[in-house]
């Protein structure tokens, strides 16, 4: 199909990743207390890593050799920060000594991946605006008075 | 919000089918009036020559042209209503994606009445014409 607005498919992958990229540090603040997880572990800090994919080849662009790109999330992986050590005898995860393993998961830096993440999700939301009015006014062109 | 979008947000397939089919009938019929022994389709037809070009008239006559561009704006319609349904019925589409595939149909929607637009005007500008 054509594409009407320029740059779309590229910058709804970008959005796409995004969206995943809040879903991961959503996960992460909400876990920042999580002391066991399935596997019986404290909880890990979860990091996406994007990587730039090649598109579908438009056949209308295939003389001048430019090929959409793609952001994809590579993979989502686990932080290796050792967990935080905090002495909590009472507590049904504490080990021998009384320690309990906290999740390393800083807030505030949680928080400041989620306002770069929505400030890029806005960036690209912008490309699309300016995209869209490119094309109408395009279409402008054919309009008399 | 531009009130286009409602427009092409509301408008479903199977009318622009019908549209098309009616659009196609009636191009038809305007080519016979206009040019009796011509043939629209072929880009560079010489006007007296009407044997040069007229032979793959089924192909790339204009009535299928428009009809072909009309079943385009039509598929990024039922792509934008296919995408909403999707949202809607929580399958894995994003709110974006359905937001952009809305916006297409759109904007193909505009470009075809457009085409619409100019058609009409060059079809006024000969009927004026003095003889």
């Amino acid at each position: 199909m054509i594409d009407f607005i320029p740059g779309v498919s590229t910058t709804a992958s970008a959005l796409t990743a995004e969206r995943i990229r809040m879903d991961v540090i959503s996960q992460n603040i909400a876990n920042a207390n999580t002391t066991r997880t399935p596997s019986g572990q404290p909880y890990q800090r979860q990091q996406v890593t994007f990587e730039t994919v090649l598109g579908q080849q438009d056949q209308a662009d295939s003389a001048s050799g430019s090929q959409p790109r793609l952001i994809k999330v590579a993979r989502i992986q686990s932080d290796s920060r050792p967990p935080r050590m905090i002495y909590s005898p009472g507590h049904p995860d504490a080990n021998a000594q009384g320690m309990v393993a906290m999740p390393d998961i800083n807030t505030y830096e949680e928080m400041a991946d989620l306002i770069t993440s929505s400030r890029t999700y806005e960036a690209n939301l912008a490309v699309i605006h300016t995209g869209r009015s490119m094309t109408m006014q395009t279409l402008a062109i054919g309009r008399r008075s | 919000m531009n009130p286009l979008t409602a427009i092409g947000g509301s408008l479903n397939p199977q009318n622009l089918a019908m549209y098309a089919a009616k659009a196609q009938s009636m191009a038809t019929g305007a080519a016979d009036k206009v040019v009796p022994s011509g043939d629209l389709g072929a880009v560079q037809l010489p006007v007296d020559s009407p044997t040069v070009g007229g032979t793959g008239a089924t192909d790339s006559s204009f009535a299928s042209l428009l009809h072909d561009a009309v079943q385009e704006v039509s598929g990024k319609q039922a792509a934008a209503t296919a995408a909403v349904n999707g949202l809607l019925s929580g399958q894995n589409v994003s709110l974006h994606q359905a937001m952009i595939a809305m916006e297409e149909a759109s904007v193909s929607f505009q470009l075809m009445i457009e085409v619409r637009n100019k058609m009409l005007e060059g079809y006024q500008e000969i009927m004026r014409m003095q003889l």
